[in-house]
């Protein structure tokens, strides 16, 4: 089953997309083309601009809508989105942990593919049923494992990769 | 063995037939359902846990689908074996980390 797709979410991703590529375009013609003028740290305004524009384009992709609209979600069938729609009228999260579940959302994508979207659905139908009171301990408890577990994901694909042999369906 | 793994061993053998999710799995052992993840997740790639999504709709439940897990035949007698000849956790721990999930 398809989840539901917010219109306005293809129009931004897409908005997001191309800010991105003109700017990774703009920055390595200009490295390519100037790179020699810069010396010393005149670089590193560069680098952080790029950074900022990057995490720009990243936040914009994640504003709105909630995980209705996000990568996989197949086992929710549109019902996801803590900060979206699917909270109820009295559930919905202030700005802190709506700003906490946009930081699951970007752990997740530190994850390999289909991995981040299994532990981002688990962790979204774990924190739907847990008693408002612990829910931002466990948000926490997610947001401080994610980046290890991340860690040991991509070891584990590298491993998988590098053993010989047919490789293991996902 | 570390006390968290061996509390998710515990609580999943209690009744290695039945199946549980993360949440129920966090409140019998007392561990946040972020620290218990990793630890369920490489107890499937050891083997010892099988999981599945949970087959509802979701609009009709009006909740997510959770996400199961349960100790396969061969699972439960290695944990079994496992939590045998390992320490078991002092009950100070296990208060510890029922209070505040010291791995969080």
């Amino acid at each position: 089953m398809m989840p539901a797709i917010d219109p306005r979410y293809d129009a931004r991703k897409k908005r997001a997309r191309v800010a991105m590529f003109i700017t990774a375009g703009a920055t390595v013609a200009s490295s390519a083309l100037d790179g020699t003028r810069l010396s010393g740290w005149q670089w590193a305004p560069w680098v952080l601009g790029l950074c900022l524009i990057i995490a720009f384009c990243a936040i914009s992709m994640n504003s709105g809508g909630g995980l209705r609209t996000r990568r996989g979600m197949s086992g929710m069938s549109g019902m996801s989105g803590l900060s979206g729609r699917g909270w109820g009228a009295g559930d919905r999260p202030d700005g802190r942990m709506a700003h906490r579940w946009h930081g699951l959302v970007m752990v997740s994508r530190m994850m390999p593919g289909p991995a981040g979207r299994r532990w981002l659905a688990e962790a979204e139908s774990v924190l739907w049923e847990i008693p408002a009171a612990r829910r931002a301990t466990a948000v926490r408890s997610y947001l401080l494992s994610g980046p290890r577990l991340a860690a040991v994901m991509w070891a584990h694909e590298g491993l998988r990769w590098a053993r010989p042999g047919p490789r293991h369906p996902r | 063995m570390t006390v968290q793994v061996q509390l998710v061993l515990q609580a999943l053998l209690r009744d290695p037939a039945k199946e549980m999710y993360g949440l129920e799995l966090s409140e019998e052992t007392g561990l946040q359902p972020g620290t218990a993840y990793p630890i369920l997740l490489r107890l499937e790639h050891e083997g010892w846990v099988t999981s599945r999504w949970e087959d509802v709709n979701p609009r009709a439940e009006k909740r997510p689908a959770r996400r199961y897990y349960r100790l396969t035949a061969g699972g439960a007698v290695q944990a079994s074996a496992a939590l045998a000849g390992a320490r078991r956790p002092k009950g100070a721990a296990l208060r510890r980390l029922a209070q505040g999930d010291g791995a969080a």
